[in-house]
């Protein structure tokens, strides 16, 4: 019940609501669904009555009307209604985008929810500008109560479950089902059931907006987590002791660990006192290119000091070797802690170096204190793996965000299929070739060609792009063999010999203006990691220029 | 060299952003600021008088004084260090039969005995993984200390090609003996042209110097190591076999056929050995667990939770001995560390600090119920005193704790007893010890058909085996004067007797017949009493008072051990934090923080509201619409479901961009936590990879 027009409109009851229909013939204009903001159980029920538009549209089946409830289910705000102006901008870019839904509209699509509204809120405004042409007295009245009622509309459509709006099946499933059952029901058989709408309206975020927006914002859970990573601190002397009892710690849980670690790494520096430092080496995990030989040679380093052989050897299985000979062969040696970050970070995630870590786990006189951050790093290790690890396990979530883990804004563009603007987009491919041979912009203006002309015979057909005009959807599918690529070249003149060829694509691949990667046949494909439009672009350019 | 980077690589939040670095304190004068490191710093100067001895911290809110803790942690020192040597034992024994077999046909056997062929010992170890490994180092111990050769041990992530694979044979053979500064100056300090580290000669020279008679090379996880490899391996040493004296050991944990199957004949035929089986881990976990609990010198047990935990850890997954011994040894830390009632197992409990132990033991919930039942026996008096004078509190409670420890003891005499007896008599359905246990853990043995079973049996028994009957009977009950007389009557009885046959009851079979009577077209049985003799009615008696002496025992004894007073100090019975810490459950803890925040973040105001609010954390408000979405989900829908969250909240105020950040936050997390990925289905949509509870 919304309390805005609630109180004005006195239509809890059904009987009430006749009158208003009835008023609604007398006065000749089409206030009839104006208690639609009322209830969405009254929205329905009286919807059918209204004159023009909606009625061709025929009777709402079961469905729509559980639907239509499942809409406006979560409606959360019962603030007072704004005020006239600003609800009328609001009213206004509603009635922009149900406009806009309209025009979209795929003819294929079926009437639904979503559109019925679109529909609605198009009509309340002929209905609305029609009785302010006819009907200057009510123009007082009428705009407030309509709008009214609209601004409990809107922001409702959005507070609810837009992605489902133009489901006909909810992805929620009604009542509390058993999580299995859920996922049979979230994966039912059947065309993907989510709207249109798609992000190119939409401006994303660059790196540098996230890290300004990111450094005003302030935590409303701040205390809290300060409170819980306090809970975590008290468990210090604990892990010392399971250290001491040759245990090695594993943390997991959601959120960063790694201030809990640099604090860990603290407290056993005070705890120990300067005069007698412990040895304790940090590895980020997550470190893109981290090896583990390093990791191994700097805990030589760490053992060792000054007087590190001279040759570790290549192979991290031989610094390993060393490291416990080393050990072995020193018996004052104090322990040395091994703190690391992310040990389920992509870098450090393979069979192979898990093996290792875990043998260097299970050395004598090695401490590890591992952070895991994703939910089932369990799986990386098998049963001989956790008996050398050893691991006690200890739930440390501590809701800190993964600002170092990992890049946020690129893994978010990665995911949307948009690694291309890292390149600097179309002006850094642009700036790039504008310093290159004129030999390299030919064979780059070829390889535009080719790439463009296979977008259009092969996806000219494809109705995944009906969206955003054939965006980068698929772009790293389209790409062009390696040997074609040559042969054309050389029929150009662009490159007389391989080498050359393979020489002007190395600059390419230095600036990542094209990606490489094997097919199935084993073929090289090359292609480029830019829009079509963007791509385009270029090639207008290279041509132009 | 990354000496000097680190300090730069530090950003202004303190961390660092190197792939690995050798931590240096941001500053070492003084603990970086903010209040959970001040609290610290507190407790670390108190504490760091006693850090030097001990790494256990006071408990009892920090009142305990140093002498307690280190009391505590030297109990704890003691108490371990002698099951270890238990455990120890166990495992030192357990597989020692395999490896006699298994060094003896090392030693015996050699390519001339074997036709040129390569003698291979193919050890299967099913489930027990962790006794391969003993096995060798045990076996590598007795080589080299009689300098006959050595153990080399593969795995298969030491094998990636061949070249990698001969290298680390030789360098392992090499610095077995010579340590890895030999295996270096091996290769170095050697006349003639230098030869590569995988050149079999080099091993071949090794072997001439040393004059070594074995070299066995291990393969511990054979069926990880790629056939390929392993045939060029095997043809490789074979064709070497004239000059370094291999052995081959495989380690496998299928089958004998299998490991045939997957390599070609033509390497088949170059083997040539023997098999040798590895038993399971389960019957020496209960051994083990035998020996820690029923030892008649026990202190301290571990209650029936957490013998539950640990059986079924066993028995639900492959576990080795070790990992079985790692998580008792860890209740016992547990104990001990965090329990300021347990420093009253230390022997010198008597010096221990009387004023926080004992208002510690006055509000032990034993202690309450001890002091309730002493007010229902009138003694009012001597609850008063409990209360009031510390010492006698403190004599009281080491009376109670070695009356308790007194009681746990004759409780797993009797299991074992109960456990032997049934056995002997009944092969087929025979308990294991760690089943009888966790019943007299919780109280419920007394109860139960196995007790049954054991007093029914006794009255069949003849006059032979009752001699042996009584030589399982706990101490505690042969100690009995009822008992001592009982023995005597009954070796009166079987000194008269002189008969071939021993001397059987009236309940014995063979004391009664079956008459088969047909009655109305029915068989009726009928059992009749044969006549005894006048000595068998005697022994009759004999086992008669016997089986009521018995079951008097056991009513007495199998008490449940949460009864006995001040059992907290030498009971350990928390199921949960064990259970935690050794099979986490990581995807249900990072489910719930997102799914329900204040779980973790509990707050004091009145935000704790189960509804999506814009005041959780942004990624605990984009799972749960995450979780409300299908499998394919449309980002931009989910960005303005996300979106709406914040702006009904917060309305005017809010800030397209920064909601945007939050949103780009939460996004990213939720893929690399893998719960979102890109999808190719359709524009701006990512595929869902989680559903909750699965």
């Amino acid at each position: 019940m919304q309390p805005d027009s609630g109180d004005e409109r006195p239509v809890s009851t059904p009987k009430r609501q006749r009158t208003v229909d009835f008023s609604d013939a007398v006065n000749g204009h089409a206030n009839g669904d104006l208690p639609a903001g009322a209830s969405p159980s009254k929205r329905t029920k009286t919807t059918p009555k209204k004159p023009s538009a909606v009625k061709e549209s025929g009777l709402r089946t079961p469905t729509h009307k559980s639907k239509a409830t499942a809409l406006f289910s979560t409606h959360t705000k019962t603030t007072a209604p704004a005020t006239p102006s600003r609800v009328r901008n609001a009213d206004r870019s509603a009635k922009k985008k149900s406009a806009r839904l309209l025009l979209e509209q795929d003819d294929d699509d079926v009437w639904d929810g979503a559109d019925r509204l679109a529909e609605e809120i198009l009509e309340d405004e002929n209905d609305t500008t029609a009785a302010e042409d006819t009907n200057g007295v009510v123009d007082t009245i009428e705009p407030d109560t309509e709008d009214a009622s609209k601004a409990a509309t809107t922001p409702k459509r959005r507070a609810g479950r837009p992605k489902g709006a133009k489901n006909k099946r909810s992805p929620t499933p009604e009542g509390e089902l058993p999580a299995h059952e859920r996922y049979f029901f979230q994966n039912r058989a059947g065309p993907p059931k989510t709207s249109n709408n798609n992000l190119n309206k939409v401006t994303l975020l660059t790196h540098e907006d996230y890290f300004e927006k990111t450094a005003q914002y302030a935590d409303p859970c701040s205390q809290e987590k300060a409170f819980l990573l306090d809970l975590h601190h008290r468990s210090f002397s604990q892990w010392n002791f399971e250290f001491h009892q040759g245990y090695n710690i594993c943390l997991y849980g959601y959120g960063s660990k790694r201030r809990l670690m640099q604090d860990f790494a603290d407290w056993m520096y005070h705890k120990h006192g300067p005069s007698a430092p412990p040895s304790i080496v940090i590895v980020n995990g997550h470190t893109p290119n981290i090896s583990i030989r390093s990791i191994f040679a700097t805990i030589v380093t760490a053992v060792l000091g000054a007087d590190i052989p001279s040759k570790l050897g290549a192979q991290p299985i031989e610094v390993l070797e060393l490291l416990q000979s080393v050990l072995n062969s020193r018996s004052s040696q104090g322990p040395i802690t091994v703190l690391i970050n992310s040990i389920d970070a992509p870098p450090l995630r393979r069979a192979a170096n898990q093996a290792l870590l875990a043998r260097l786990a299970a050395t004598p006189k090695i401490h590890l204190l591992a952070t895991a951050d994703t939910p089932n790093y369990l799986l990386m290790w098998d049963i001989s793996l956790r008996d050398q690890f050893n691991f006690v396990f200890h739930d440390c979530t501590t809701f800190a965000p993964f600002d170092t883990e990992f890049d946020v804004v690129e893994e978010v563009h990665s995911l949307l299929g948009r690694k291309g603007r890292r390149v600097g987009g179309k002006e850094g491919v642009e700036f790039v070739l504008k310093s290159l041979p004129e030999n390299a912009r030919n064979l780059y203006q070829l390889l535009l060609t080719e790439i463009i002309s296979m977008f259009d015979d092969g996806h000219n057909s494809d109705d995944e792009m009906e969206g955003g005009a054939g965006r980068d959807g698929d772009k790293d599918d389209v790409g062009i063999e390696f040997r074609m690529l040559y042969q054309k070249a050389t029929e150009e003149f662009i490159a007389s010999s391989e080498m050359m060829f393979r020489t002007l694509l190395k600059e390419f691949h230095d600036h990542q203006m094209i990606t490489s990667k094997m097919d199935t046949s084993g073929m090289e494909i090359l292609g480029i990691p830019l829009s079509r439009e963007e791509m385009e672009g270029v090639l207008e350019d290279l041509v132009l220029s | 060299m990354d000496l000097e980077t680190d300090i730069q690589a530090t950003t202004k939040d303190g961390t660092n952003t190197q792939g690995v670095y050798i931590y240096r304190p941001a500053n070492a004068s003084k603990p970086h600021g903010e209040r959970p490191s001040k609290r610290r710093k507190v407790q670390t100067d108190r504490k760091d008088q006693v850090i030097d001895s001990t790494p256990f911290v006071p408990l009892l809110n920090g009142d305990e004084n140093e002498t307690s803790v280190q009391l505590r942690y030297n109990a704890y020192q003691q108490l371990w260090s002698e099951q270890q040597a238990k455990i120890q034992e166990i495992l030192d024994d357990v597989d020692s039969d395999v490896l006699d077999n298994v060094s003896s046909f090392v030693r015996s056997t050699s390519p001339q005995t074997y036709d040129g062929c390569i003698p291979t010992a193919l050890v299967t170890v099913g489930s027990n993984v962790s006794s391969l490994g003993r096995l060798l180092a045990k076996l590598n111990n007795q080589l080299t200390t009689a300098e006959q050769g050595g153990v080399v041990v593969l795995e298969s992530g030491d094998a990636p090609n061949l070249k990698t694979t001969l290298k680390n044979i030789i360098r392992a053979a090499i610095a077995n003996t010579e340590g890895n500064d030999g295996y270096q100056n091996f290769l170095t300090d050697r006349e003639g042209p230098r030869l590569l580290g995988y050149d079999l000669d080099l091993l071949g020279d090794y072997v001439k110097r040393k004059g070594l008679k074995k070299l066995v090379v291990a393969f511990r996880d054979s069926e990880a190591f790629d056939p390929n490899i392993l045939t060029d391996l095997l043809s490789l040493l074979s064709s070497w076999l004239d000059r370094i004296p291999f052995s081959l050991l495989f380690g496998i944990s299928t089958s004998v056929e299998l490991f045939e199957g997957r390599l070609p004949r033509s390497s088949v035929a170059l083997l040539r050995g023997k098999y040798f089986e590895i038993h399971g881990a389960s019957n020496c976990v209960d051994r083990i667990y035998e020996r820690l609990q029923a030892e008649p010198t026990g202190r301290f047990w571990i209650g029936r939770g957490i013998t539950g935990v640990l059986f079924e850890k066993s028995n639900d997954f492959f576990q080795t001995p070790e990992a079985f011994s790692r998580t008792v040894k860890y209740a016992y830390m547990m104990h001990f560390f965090a329990n300021p009632v347990s420093v009253l197992l230390s022997d010198e409990a008597s010096k221990v600090q009387r004023e926080p132990l004992c208002e510690a033991i006055r509000n032990l919930p034993s202690f309450r119920r001890f002091c309730e039942q002493l007010l229902d026996d009138d003694s009012a008096k001597q609850v008063r005193q409990l209360l009031e004078d510390n010492e006698f509190l403190f004599q009281q409670s080491l009376d109670c704790l070695r009356n308790g420890q007194q009681r746990m003891r004759n409780i797993f005499q009797a299991v074992k007893m109960i456990h032997t007896c049934l056995k002997n008599l009944n092969t087929s359905k025979s308990p294991t010890i760690s089943a009888l246990s966790i019943r007299a853990l919780s109280g419920e043995l007394l109860d139960s058909t196995f007790v049954d079973d054991v007093l029914k049996m006794l009255k069949t028994q003849d006059s032979s085996k009752l001699t042996d009957l009584f030589e399982i009977t706990p101490q505690s009950l042969t100690d009995t004067a009822e008992f001592q007389k009982l023995l005597k009557d009954f070796e009166a009885l079987t000194q008269v007797h002189q008969g071939k046959e021993p001397l059987r009851s009236e309940y014995d079979s063979l004391n009664s017949t079956v008459a088969t009577t047909v009655v109305q077209q029915r068989v009726r049985l009928s059992k009749g009493k044969t006549k005894m003799s006048q000595q068998n009615i005697d022994y009759t008696k004999i086992i008669d008072r016997f089986h009521a002496l018995l079951e008097g025992y056991f009513v007495e004894t199998l008490v449940k051990p949460q009864d006995l007073p001040l059992h907290e100090a030498f009971l350990l019975d928390m199921r949960n934090p064990l259970k935690e810490v050794f099979s986490p459950r990581p995807r249900f803890a990072i489910e719930r923080a997102l799914a329900s925040p204040f779980d973790y973040l509990i707050s004091t105001s009145e935000k704790t509201d189960s509804r999506i609010s814009a005041q959780q954390p942004a990624t605990a408000v984009l799972y749960q619409l995450y979780l409300e979405s299908g499998a394919l989900v449309n980002v931009h829908d989910l960005w303005q479901a996300f979106y709406a969250v914040f702006e009904s909240e917060q309305g005017d105020a809010c800030d397209e961009r920064m909601v945007m950040a939050l949103f780009y936050r939460a996004v990213s997390e939720l893929k690399v936590l893998g719960m979102l990925k890109t999808s190719r289905k359709k524009v701006d949509h990512a595929a869902k990879t989680a559903w909750v509870g699965l």
